[in-house]
């Protein structure tokens, strides 16, 4: 029978080519899904990578002879300056920067990559090295990714406008009255819920510059972000606005993030106690952080 | 069905050709159409499951433990109940849905009166359903969202995301549906309105008694339609801050690292929106039969 | 009863319909040539002609259905063809019947017939109700009257339009090709409902292809021809000596097919 017969071709024809893609293992896709948290970098079983030279990690490399960066578009002081990665200006920036020379790579070899804070975590091959974009460590994140050892160890800090009353009144009974906002995919939600505990629900929005905006008409009584941001826009770019105070540390740190189980951490953990020990990052934070001690501490 | 034989000179394959083609067992075109669907279906699942990585995908998007949990929430972790967000979404579609029929509606009888005093406002109402449809749901939503708190009006600045919202889907959603009702308009039968007119009844008279009732139960399947969508676009609220399924989703996400709460939200979605498709599919039904049955001469 | 054509303008008053110099087109389609009609209470004039001679557009021009080129209109002595005349007033008093029924199918048949004088005469409710419910009797249709007029035969269909017209108490009715539309077993109960209201002294213009309907009970029958009044005259003359050409061969046509 004709109908019969077009049918079973047709039925032959999925199968064979489902299997073929089945078959077909893409090279080099990173597929286990290990529970192990990968927080610290230190538990990579494989012995074998002793050397961090530049010829011993191109093997690990996205793109041969080149350290792929990413970020996400557009970013902000005092993290980047002029919304120009390659500047090497701005904290991070200077941070990737300090560990692609650690690594051996000229600052010519460093190429930046985008990718939105969504993608960052997606699961498959990444198209970069290490993505560096103030992405706070957690263990349920590390059971998606993999991240470096801290680059950067954060505290919570609030901006409000010079009238607004959060800035003479912000005792922890005072904290839960105010209206916060904050920007989706930081910690700072869960910092305002969990350790100031307001009474109305704070507003999430998608960027920076949409908090920044709601703080300026009235919509949020204050926003939320860590204490280098936090300083930048209440110093530079909301007029009438102020840094309240920060808060206390919670062991909040920023990490640079991998594709699970991308075996070059080890070598950018090296990297980065280097960077540590010798002072680097102590001056670089000094240069671009700007933290002074005068920053009032409040309890949330 | 058995043809009848024909005569020998014609073509005597005919009869039993036609009879393969058309089906002489239902049954058997039934277990056809059954296997070769289960075939397909099988084979995209085996693709799915076969491919290399597919462990990833199911825990990134499909995990049990992620699921629940962005269903439930825990604010104090950082992410909101995506169920108890999707309450908002409902409330936001309750709300913009009646409004949009309302001024739907009033947009639609304007642009179709003819008198003259009314033209200013047909010019009016054109400019708006242009500028309403050409414009993206999302600009007018930031728009609105954005542009009325930072005009420092008293109670104009002073709603919440949700409100600006909802108004920003009334805004793009009565220019479509306004142009739906006048489809229902139109195609009620000229001679319908002739015979109103006939009466002595005044051209709001027969729009109210004769032409709306009937233009209304044409379209109430393209307004359901609409409706659908507009419980979807809800999601686009969460841009301006306001805790709704979606963002809720993404809360949970951006924080644990795991897609499965987007796979939650679009799962309660389709559970509001699946029994509103099929009902909408039995009333048309229902009007095709009542039309057809009324079919006797 | 006969009434030429040219009768004396004083007459103008007496007259139920009068209609003077009509012309219409429709885009360079020049349907209704100048056409000259005077009909005096209680004749029923049936009009008869080829299709695409006018006949409906002549009906839907005194109804103001259609605006109308040139000429002029008077209803019982009063111009309705005026600017500014307010229309819906003007077709209060007129009924019109159209070939296709138009009854509003989101209705059931007794709130057809009771919409327009409620919501256009000011009747109330109650008072449109048995009115309605007296007319429906009247007609055969008593039983019919919470049914939707889907249920409804054709010829059933078209009895409610008939009624729902008469609702408005209409000094004019106009019938348009009433029949045309039925099969042929239910034409007679409407033909019978037309004859009952010729004899109860409606003025009526009916346009019409039953020729032996119109012998029966038109005063005068017309015959419209290139959209005008070819001839007009008494049945019984018009159909067995018609003066003019066309007429006769318009004629000789129905003959040869059987239609009379």
């Amino acid at each position: 029978m004709r109908q019969l017969t077009v049918a079973a071709m047709a039925a032959i024809t999925m199968l064979a080519a489902s299997a073929g893609l089945a078959g077909c293992a893409s090279e080099g896709s990173s597929s286990s899904v290990s529970a192990t948290p990968a927080g610290g970098g230190s538990g990579s079983a494989s012995a074998a990578a002793a050397s961090c030279s530049n010829s011993a990690i191109q093997s690990q490399l996205y793109a041969k002879s080149t350290l792929t960066v990413a970020t996400d578009k557009p970013v902000y002081p005092p993290w980047f300056v002029n919304n120009k990665p390659t500047n090497g200006q701005g904290y991070e920036s200077a941070v990737a920067y300090a560990v692609a020379a650690q690594l051996g790579f000229k600052p010519s070899q460093v190429t930046w990559a985008y990718e939105p804070f969504d993608n960052s975590y997606a699961p498959g091959t990444k198209k970069f090295d290490f993505d560096i974009n103030e992405i706070s460590y957690s263990t349920q994140r590390a059971q998606a990714v993999t991240f470096s050892d801290s680059y950067y160890d954060v505290q919570q800090a609030l901006v409000a406008l010079k009238s607004s009353p959060i800035v003479t009144k912000h005792s922890p009974a005072d904290l839960k009255t105010y209206i916060y906002g904050d920007q989706v995919g930081t910690t700072s939600l869960q910092f305002i819920n969990s350790q100031i505990q307001p009474t109305h629900t704070p507003k999430v929005f998608e960027t920076l510059n949409d908090v920044k905006q709601a703080l300026q008409t009235k919509q949020i009584a204050a926003l939320v972000t860590d204490t280098p941001t936090a300083q930048f826009i209440s110093s530079s770019e909301i007029p009438g606005s102020v840094m309240v105070a920060q808060f206390p540390s919670t062991g909040e740190h920023y990490g640079l993030l991998f594709s699970k189980g991308n075996p070059l951490v080890t070598c950018v953990n090296k990297a980065l106690a280097t960077l540590k020990s010798n002072g680097t990052l102590a001056k670089l934070t000094t240069q671009y952080l700007k933290i002074y001690t005068s920053v009032p501490t409040i309890q949330p | 069905m058995e043809a009848q034989r024909l005569p020998e000179q014609g073509l005597p394959d005919l009869s039993a050709r036609r009879s393969r083609l058309l089906g002489d067992s239902s049954r058997r075109g039934l277990l056809l159409s059954t296997t070769s669907t289960v075939v397909v279906l099988v084979a995209l699942v085996a693709i799915f499951l076969l491919a290399p990585g597919s462990a990833e995908v199911r825990h990134t998007f499909f995990n049990p433990t992620d699921m629940w949990q962005a269903l439930v929430g825990d604010p104090q972790a950082g992410y909101y109940s995506v169920g108890e967000a999707l309450w908002l979404n409902i409330r936001m579609f309750v709300v913009a849905e009646i409004l949009i029929l309302i001024a739907g509606l009033f947009v639609a009888v304007i642009r179709q009166s003819t008198g003259p005093v009314l033209l200013p406002l047909r010019v009016v109402t054109t400019v708006y359903v242009d500028v309403a449809r050409g414009v993206p749901l999302i600009l007018i939503i930031f728009a609105i969202g954005f542009g009325a708190p930072a005009l420092r009006l008293t109670v104009i600045s002073d709603q919440s995301a949700a409100v600006y919202g909802v108004a920003a889907l009334v805004i793009s959603y009565s220019a479509y549906v306004s142009e739906v009702y006048r489809a229902g308009i139109n195609s009620v039968h000229r001679s319908q309105v002739a015979a109103a007119r006939s009466l002595g009844l005044s051209q709001w008279a027969a729009m109210r008694y004769v032409i709306l009732p009937q233009a209304i139960r044409t379209i109430i399947p393209p307004l359901l339609n609409d409706f659908i969508s507009l419980q979807k676009d809800t999601a686009l609220v969460g841009l301006l801050g306001a805790i709704e399924a979606n963002k809720a989703a993404e809360l949970y996400s951006d924080t644990v690292f795991n897609y499965s709460s987007y796979v939650v939200a679009a799962i309660l979605f389709l559970i509001l929106t699946i029994p509103l498709a099929r009902f909408t599919d039995h009333l048309i039904r229902r009007d095709q039969a009542r039309r057809l049955a009324g079919a006797v001469q | 009863m006969t009434g030429p054509a040219d009768a004396p303008r004083a007459a103008a008053a007496s007259q139920a319909l009068r209609i003077e110099g009509l012309r219409k087109s429709f885009g360079p389609h020049e349907v209704l040539r100048g056409v000259d009609l005077a009909v005096a209470a209680h004749e029923v004039i049936c009009l008869i002609g080829a299709s695409g001679s006018g006949k409906s557009t002549l009906l839907r021009c005194v109804n103001l259905l259609e605006r109308i080129d040139a000429g002029t209109i008077w209803l019982d002595g009063q111009e309705i063809t005026r600017p500014g005349v307010n229309e819906n007033a003007v077709r209060r008093h007129i009924g019109i019947v159209f070939q296709s029924f138009n009854l509003f199918p989101h209705m059931t048949v007794e709130r057809n017939v009771t919409l327009a004088p409620v919501k256009v005469l000011g009747l109330s409710r109650a008072e449109a109700a048995s009115q309605a419910a007296e007319l429906l009797d009247r007609f055969g249709l008593g039983e019919k009257r919470a049914d939707y007029p889907d249920r409804l035969s054709g010829g059933q269909q078209q009895r409610v339009a008939i009624v729902r017209a008469l609702a408005m108490r209409p000094r004019l009715m106009l019938l348009d090709e009433v029949t045309s539309a039925l099969d042929p077993e239910l034409v007679a109960d409407v033909l019978d409902v037309i004859r009952e209201l010729a004899e109860g002294g409606m003025t009526m213009l009916i346009a019409t292809h039953e020729m032996g309907f119109a012998r029966d009970i038109a005063s005068r029958v017309c015959f419209l021809a290139d959209g005008e009044i070819v001839e007009q005259a008494p049945p019984d003359r018009l159909f067995s000596e018609p003066s003019d050409e066309r007429t006769q061969r318009f004629l000789r046509r129905i003959v040869d097919a059987g239609r009379m």
